[in-house]
């Protein structure tokens, strides 16, 4: 190599400390951050796929009063209530209605689906009744 | 040189950062009548997880039942006529014959027009005649389905569904999805099939929870077990039912009988090594064993050239689990179940 040592720092090496730096704290964060769903607190997430675009709404249940959310999704109207410790779809205009009559769940785990709507209100987190499994056959 | 050592220094950072976070991603997927959930961890995920959704999409609109422009449906209106379709239908339906074989009948893709004559295809539950039952039953079979290259003959009466192993074979077609990708783990939940990829990103074991039949709309579990790259299916009774007069008439019909298998169970999950088994051999299977019974579908177990492992729960409060899941399984407390290990 004919290069003679150059004192100077060149943009290239800037360049390359910048990447380093970069890379670094991106590892910090990925390894402090951890995993955001296995928190203490009981979560209602409702998550809507309409006409293929995810919509995702999270509500923390803890000291919440009732809540009443409409949602819209694939062409029908559903109205989701959350309490403090409930979650329920107290009336829709889906023709199967699954979901009105799976009735209100209580524990992290539980789900409440509407095909025809494409929703899916789901609790997660929480401490109460999650026997810790990562899937469920059935 | 220094600069050179420096980009190797940013290059092995890379690597570790890479090595700290997995490519991760997940996608759910409203498709086959069901909510469909795909996880992918390491590889190229995203791209894994979109081609995943592309598959299932494809595979619902060639095998619907429902779908009047599924090539299913063409062959179902088909009136005893030859219809061409792609050679992956022929040799799907193929594959439901050797199960419908194995198991003596016991799964059945000609059943289709005898379910829909108790209107779980169309959810207009309905209790029909006998009389009728039995005169859909002549249809019944796979002698009258006839097999070539691409195309297709069902003899005037007979109709078939793929939707007892539509999934299954979604789940092996997302195995080979996954695999291209390099995905090193991963979870794909089917509506009641499940496969597993690897183990967790941690490096422990998944941890399947066998839903309690006693309690279908509860996070409750009739059993738990650890399991890593494999394939599970449940066939319950209480995943589709409907009421009349105070008796209950769930889903999974008997072909021998053209009524809901009476059979003392209340639920069937199959599980099987990736490398040993497919998904659809465990969509078959757990709905064959669930029409048979306890006792016969332990005698299958033991003398069947498939390899696969079983959890039973019966009407009585039972959970039969066979030797091989022996150390997987674990009891569940509260769940109220006795469990017995057989060989
Ligand atoms: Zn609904």
């Amino acid at each position: 190599m004919r290069s003679s040592p150059k004192l100077k720092p060149g943009i290239w090496d800037a360049l390359v400390a910048l990447i380093v730096l970069v890379m670094a704290v991106g590892c910090a964060c990925a390894v402090w951050t951890g995993d955001s769903d296995g928190g203490g607190e009981l979560e209602a997430v409702v998550r809507m796929d309409a006409d293929g675009t995810d919509t995702e709404i999270r509500m923390r249940l803890d000291g919440l009063n009732r809540v009443e959310r409409t949602v819209t999704s694939n062409g029908y109207t559903l109205q989701i209530v959350l309490t403090e410790t409930e979650a329920w779809v107290e009336a829709s205009d889906c023709p199967t209605q699954d979901c009105v009559h799976t009735g209100h769940i209580s524990r992290s785990g539980q789900s409440i689906v509407c095909l025809p709507a494409r929703v899916i209100v789901q609790l997660v987190g929480g401490d109460g009744g999650d026997p810790g499994v990562d899937a469920v056959v059935g | 040189m220094k600069r050179l050592i420096a980009l190797l220094t940013a290059g092995v950072m890379i690597a570790l950062l890479a090595g700290c976070r997995k490519q991760e991603a997940s996608a759910q997927i409203f498709a086959m009548d069901t909510v469909m959930g795909v996880t992918a961890y390491g590889g190229s995920a995203e791209k894994a997880v979109k081609a995943a959704e592309e598959e299932i999409l494809r595979l619902e609109d060639m095998l619907s039942r429902t779908d009047p422009k599924s090539q299913v449906s063409r062959l179902n209106g088909s009136d005893g006529a030859a219809v061409a379709v792609d050679e992956e239908i022929v040799s799907l339906i193929r594959e439901a014959g050797t199960y419908s074989q194995a198991t003596g009948g016991a799964f059945d893709i000609t059943i289709a027009p005898v379910v829909a004559a108790w209107g779980f295809t169309t959810d207009t539950y309905q209790v029909p005649e006998q009389a009728d039952v039995d005169a859909l039953l002549a249809a019944v079979g796979m002698e009258h389905v006839t097999l070539a290259e691409s195309q297709v003959t069902l003899e005037r009466g007979t109709e078939i569904d793929l939707g007892g192993i539509a999934k299954g074979y979604a789940s092996d077609k997302l195995e080979a999805i996954f695999e291209e990708h390099q995905v090193e783990h991963g979870m794909v939940e089917l509506g009641g099939n499940i496969l597993l990829i690897g183990s967790k990103p941690d490096g422990t074991a998944w941890r399947l929870g066998v839903q309690d039949p006693a309690k279908p709309n509860e996070a409750a579990y009739a059993a738990i077990v650890q399991l890593e790259d494999a394939f599970a299916v449940t066939s319950g009774s209480y995943q589709r039912y409907f009421e009349q007069d105070g008796k209950t008439y769930h889903h999974i019909i008997d072909p021998a009988t053209g009524r809901p298998a009476d059979s003392g169970l209340t639920s069937v999950t199959v599980v099987t090594d990736r490398g040993s088994g497919s998904g659809t051999m465990c969509d078959a299977l757990s709905t064959a064993l669930f029409v048979m019974g306890e006792e016969q579908a332990l005698e299958f177990w033991r003398g069947s050239d498939y390899a696969f492992e079983l959890i039973l729960v019966t009407e009585d409060g039972r959970v039969v689990v066979t030797k091989g899941l022996e150390e997987a399984l674990m009891e569940t407390k509260e769940s109220g179940y006795t469990y017995e290990i057989v060989s």
